[in-house]
């Protein structure tokens, strides 16, 4: 495994290509809160020696804000698409790229998905806070916020921090709140 | 425009494809967009063309329309759990992402494969790949006319699928391959019911020989279409069959040995002319050559365990959970939590029935993965397009897709 500073890069590329490697493989990763992590962000390449048959690994650490590591795609044509993959997902940029555009994501996107700080589900979904829980099917728990907490099935504030109360007094067992009443 | 009669003609008679193209001016130049929705685009595929007349003058592949995240939603799943994720990329070869992707966790974990999980995943990859190259060759046939193909291709392809449904419970999207062997041992009839595909498959591999590889229409479509250069193949990093058909003479199972590729004896279909046809070639023997190795596994398929049974990744046998507290709470830890990794990186690949898919998995010692990158053989391979079509007819664009087989669920990911 190698380990590269990103203003060394392009000429190391050259290097190993004239050596005879080929570039197979290239990612972008967010190392995010990893503990022994130097820079947030880094290219790693996987290369492949079909005489040789062997291969290695390369890591190239991007400085800057934009992260930055120069472009190998004139070395390498195969890593076009996947510098451009790396830039669309982790907004890793590579200079000196024909064409660094967004690949896989709408052009207008904003954001870098797979960054660490862009969490699943963190794209803020528009939930208006509803005054009347819904509930449909018994043993459904409610999952608007604020369900199970502080208000009873009707949406009324109810006394006591956690306790969800029944109507008729009991506490529901799960403390999810579950429809009876009128069945009952 | 008025037709000049005589260019037709002569067209015809300098043995061209007999088109006729209207004019050369720049003037005449005309970008179009075939796809996302084409039928011969083999999915989402979006290509923007610039023609003149009938001739494509430049070619760019736009893809990302089958875009679901599949690598971030890998993170958000327990080392088991994304496997399910990664066996829905290239949806005609789900074995091979599970295969891959498992052969990265267990690099990580230092996990060791019993001996018939190892044949046992073999076998599931050969007749993937014999069912993959099915779904494309009944596509290429279509693609080029040949409507019989694809009924034919697909006919045959549901012979294995129905095999997959009988080991794994699913036609498709498996979740069968995890780290640490394979989910289930395979049921007890397998072995007739492999020895029925064998019986019938070779055969019919042939006849399918008999109706395209000598067909002159299917040969006038193929051949010197398409053509790439081996030095053009190694550097847009394309693999696998495109790479083969171009004498780059490579494949992982030979060259790099995965399992137990090494025990088995196989050849390697390699061509030079790196056009339609020779893909062609290539992938009909490969077929040929997968029966064989299928063949050989089931000779030698060995007894034992299927998976590791190490406690720390494999939760205990349904038997005991009637009878053990620790059994049910080792259980539900390991189905709940799953398993820590220690933290490093791994990259994995295999052949797969369109070249090198890799993954490079990432661990920061917890519970789910930090980072998984599919290297998919379809989203690089789709480079090399460009250069297989400029400078040709729009008609020959169709058949080099079709011989690049793309998978947009693997592209796009």
């Amino acid at each position: 495994m190698l380990w590269f500073r990103a203003e060394e890069w392009a000429a190391r590329a050259d290097q190993l290509k004239a050596d005879g490697w080929r570039a197979i493989d290239l990612c972008g990763v967010d190392r995010l809160g990893v503990a022994d992590a130097g820079e947030r962000f880094e290219v790693v390449v996987q290369l492949l020696h079909m005489g040789r048959k062997e291969r290695a690994c390369v890591h190239v650490a991007a400085t800057g804000d934009p992260p930055t590591v120069p472009s190998t795609a004139k070395v390498w044509p195969a890593v076009n698409f996947m510098e451009r993959e790396a830039y669309d997902l982790v907004g890793i940029h590579f200079d000196g790229h024909p064409n660094l555009s967004r690949i896989l994501m709408p052009d207008a996107w904003e954001g870098h998905p797979l960054r660490k700080d862009y969490g699943v589900g963190k794209v803020p979904v528009e939930f208006v806070p509803q005054p009347f829980l819904q509930i449909d099917a018994p043993g459904q728990a409610a999952t608007s916020e604020g369900a199970g907490r502080n208000v009873d099935r009707l949406g009324q504030p109810v006394a006591g921090e956690d306790a969800v109360s029944r109507p008729d007094g009991s506490m529901s067992p799960s403390g999810a709140i579950v429809p009876n009443g009128d069945e009952s | 425009m008025s037709v000049d009669a005589d260019r037709i003609v002569s067209g015809f008679e300098s043995g061209g494809h007999g088109a006729f193209v209207e004019s050369y001016d720049e003037g005449e130049r005309m970008v179009i967009n075939m796809g996302p929705v084409h039928p011969a685009t083999h999915g989402v595929l979006r290509l923007k063309l610039e023609l003149e007349g009938e001739t494509v003058v430049r070619c760019e592949p736009i893809i990302g329309y089958l875009h679901t995240g599949m690598e971030k939603e890998c993170e958000d799943q327990n080392w088991r759990g994304a496997v399910t994720i990664v066996t829905r990329m290239d949806y005609l070869a789900p074995f091979f992402n599970e295969h891959v992707y498992s052969l990265g966790v267990e690099e990580l974990l230092g996990l060791e494969v019993p001996e018939r999980g190892r044949y046992i995943r073999m076998l599931m990859a050969e007749l993937n790949r014999l069912s993959s190259h099915l779904v494309w060759f009944g596509t290429q046939g279509l693609d080029m006319g040949a409507m019989s193909a694809v009924f034919y291709g697909f006919r045959e392809r549901e012979i294995l699928l129905d095999f997959f449904e009988m080991v794994t419970g699913l036609r498709m999207n498996h979740g069968y391959i995890i780290p640490g062997g394979v989910w289930e041992d395979l049921p007890d009839e397998w072995e007739d019911a492999v020895e029925r595909i064998l019986d019938v498959i070779p055969g019919r591999l042939d006849e399918y020989e008999e109706l395209l590889s000598l067909n002159p229409v299917f040969l006038e479509r193929t051949r010197g279409v398409g053509v790439i250069e081996r030095n053009e193949v190694v550097a847009l990093g394309a693999t696998g069959p495109i790479a083969r058909a171009s004498g780059v003479d490579w494949d992982m199972r030979r060259d790099a040995p995965y399992e137990r590729y090494a025990d088995l004896e196989f050849d390697v279909p390699v061509e030079d002319a790196g056009d339609v046809y020779a893909r062609y070639l290539v992938r009909m023997a490969e077929m040929k050559q997968s029966v064989r190795l299928v063949r050989q596994i089931t000779e030698r398929m060995p007894k034992g365990e299927f998976k590791n049974l190490d406690p720390k990744v494999t939760p205990p046998d349904r038997s005991e959970l009637g009878r053990s507290m620790e059994a049910v709470i080792h259980h539900f830890k390991l189905v709940t939590q799953g398993y820590a990794v220690p933290p490093g990186e791994a990259y994995a690949a295999v052949e797969s029935p369109r070249g090198e898919l890799g993954c490079y998995v990432v661990s920061n010692g917890g519970t789910s993965p930090y980072r998984v990158h599919m290297r998919d053989p379809s989203f690089v391979n789709l480079q090399s397009l460009p250069v297989m079509v400029e400078d040709g007819m729009i008609a020959d664009l169709i058949a080099s897709i079709a011989s690049i087989d793309p998978v947009l669920g693997g592209v796009d990911r």
